[in-house]
């Protein structure tokens, strides 16, 4: 088990985002996480990465627990790799220095090995003749792969993806699914908050049902979207699907 | 008439001549105030934003104090009251008091350039496993330049300016030159004229400067989209 959810509650005032979760995700797990707007998704992915604080419950990650008082959260953070909705690009940095900064300066690497490393990344998500451009000259397809280069360049053992296609004009979805794809592939442990049924259906163990910071729901593919046991679950498939 | 223009043109000549090595000093307190004054700026302007209360406050209050008191009474304070002390020369009592009294204004700049800054950075940086520090290094600081460097150039525009106000701790720069050429000589109208205008052909060709430095500071990386 690499992920371990326990009680989980994060509310902002007295608004609560997420009101006991529990979740145990195993290595090389890929579980995507499901939900109308505003139930948690987003908040549940920033736990886990300490983006953000909660109140109560426990969250270990590869045995490491995330401190209230943010002692490990450094070492967490390395485990840990996001890719965000906006991308959050560098805008001062050309996309090869994006990939080599955190390398450098966190993973303390030297500026032939991270350069090496950016390399081989920006290849494997078909930008390496884009190394050299800066975000702005980017499309918001090739700004999203810059982005998951970026998170791959420091090794993580887990990627949390929120909502990373939900910005892309539809034409640019696809070229982000494939690279991702090509990650449940190499057997990287993942956790995606996504609106993409489709591509949920065809690269999920499971699928976790979320509304109003509670799981519903969860299971394979199938049991969720083909066989929904909840009421609630069958109501958000006809919606979106 | 043909005279009287011929004294004229020597006398200015005269004046120009008195004042000009008057003009390397003013521009180096200028730039060695400023100097100081982007480094205390910049440290004060991050401790203003940190987490951390007491630096927080420390900075806030040293922004106060330096912001409303004159820089003339700041300049008499360091000279004749802490210079006493702490034996500073004029140069040097000078120059810490034109750089200390400029950092503040700095700093507030510098904070809000860091501030102008989306917060999403920031989380993009620290999701990489940075440190704040790192991420304001890094990532932060990088971008603000682009915001903060108009507004630090009028500083240093308003700087070069003040710089005039050492003259009364007898620094021989230019507007202490040109007193001197006015109690030598008794010609005031044509002093005062000249040191103008010293002034204002130094400061105008800064700001010429200053747009290029913008030009240059916003192509790379910077179109019309931001993230």
């Amino acid at each position: 088990m690499i992920i371990r959810i326990k009680d989980l509650v994060c509310r902002f005032g007295d608004n609560y985002a997420l009101n006991g979760i529990s979740l145990d995700v195993e290595k090389g797990e890929k579980v995507v996480i499901i939900g109308p707007s505003g139930s948690g998704k987003s908040t549940l992915l920033r736990c886990l990465n300490a983006l953000e604080d909660f109140q109560s419950g426990e969250i270990v990650i590869d045995k490491i627990k995330i401190d209230r008082n943010h002692e490990h959260l450094h070492e967490v953070r390395l485990e840990v790799g996001m890719v965000f909705q906006q991308f959050n690009l560098f805008p001062h940095l050309d996309v090869i220095n994006n990939v080599i900064l955190a390398q450098r300066v966190v993973r303390k690497r030297s500026r032939e090995e991270a350069r090496a490393k950016a390399m081989e990344l920006l290849t494997t998500v078909g930008l390496k003749d884009k190394a050299a451009a800066f975000p702005a000259q980017l499309s918001g397809g090739q700004q999203q792969r810059a982005a998951i280069a970026r998170a791959l360049a420091m090794d993580p053992m887990i990627m949390l993806f929120d909502e990373v296609t939900s910005a892309l004009d539809p034409e640019m979805v696809g070229e982000v699914l494939e690279v991702m794809r090509h990650l449940t592939d190499k057997g990287m442990t993942m956790m995606m908050a996504t609106h993409e049924i489709g591509f949920a259906r065809e690269i999920a163990d499971r699928i976790v049902f979320i509304e109003e910071g509670k799981i519903v729901e969860q299971g394979t593919p199938d049991k969720i979207l083909n066989n929904p046991e909840q009421k609630r679950t069958g109501e958000f498939l006809r919606k979106v699907l | 008439m043909l005279s009287w223009l011929t004294d004229q043109a020597r006398l200015i000549f005269d004046i120009v001549v008195y004042l000009l090595p008057a003009v390397p000093v003013t521009l180096l307190i200028t730039v060695a105030a400023f100097s100081l004054a982007l480094v205390l700026g910049l440290v004060v302007g991050v401790m203003r934003i940190s987490r951390v209360g007491f630096l927080s406050k420390f900075a806030a209050a040293y922004i106060n104090i330096l912001r409303g008191v004159p820089l003339l009474v700041q300049i008499f304070f360091i000279y004749f009251g802490l210079g006493k002390i702490l034996s500073l020369d004029r140069f040097t009592a000078g120059v810490l008091a034109v750089g200390i009294c400029y950092s503040a204004y700095l700093a507030e700049i510098f904070r809000s350039g860091i501030d102008a800054i989306s917060y999403s950075q920031h989380e993009a940086a620290m999701a990489l496993g940075m440190t704040r520090f790192q991420a304001l290094r890094h990532v932060i600081i990088p971008q603000s330049w682009r915001i903060v460097i108009p507004p630090i150039a009028n500083e240093f525009i308003a700087s070069l300016k003040d710089s005039s106000l050492v003259s009364i701790i007898g620094l021989q720069e230019i507007t202490r030159a040109g007193r001197e050429y006015y109690s030598q000589f008794f010609v005031d109208f044509q002093t005062w004229l000249i040191v103008g205008l010293i002034y204002l052909i130094m400061t105008l060709t800064l700001a010429r400067l200053v747009k290029y430095l913008e030009r240059y500071f916003a192509v790379r990386g910077f179109g019309s989209a931001r993230t």
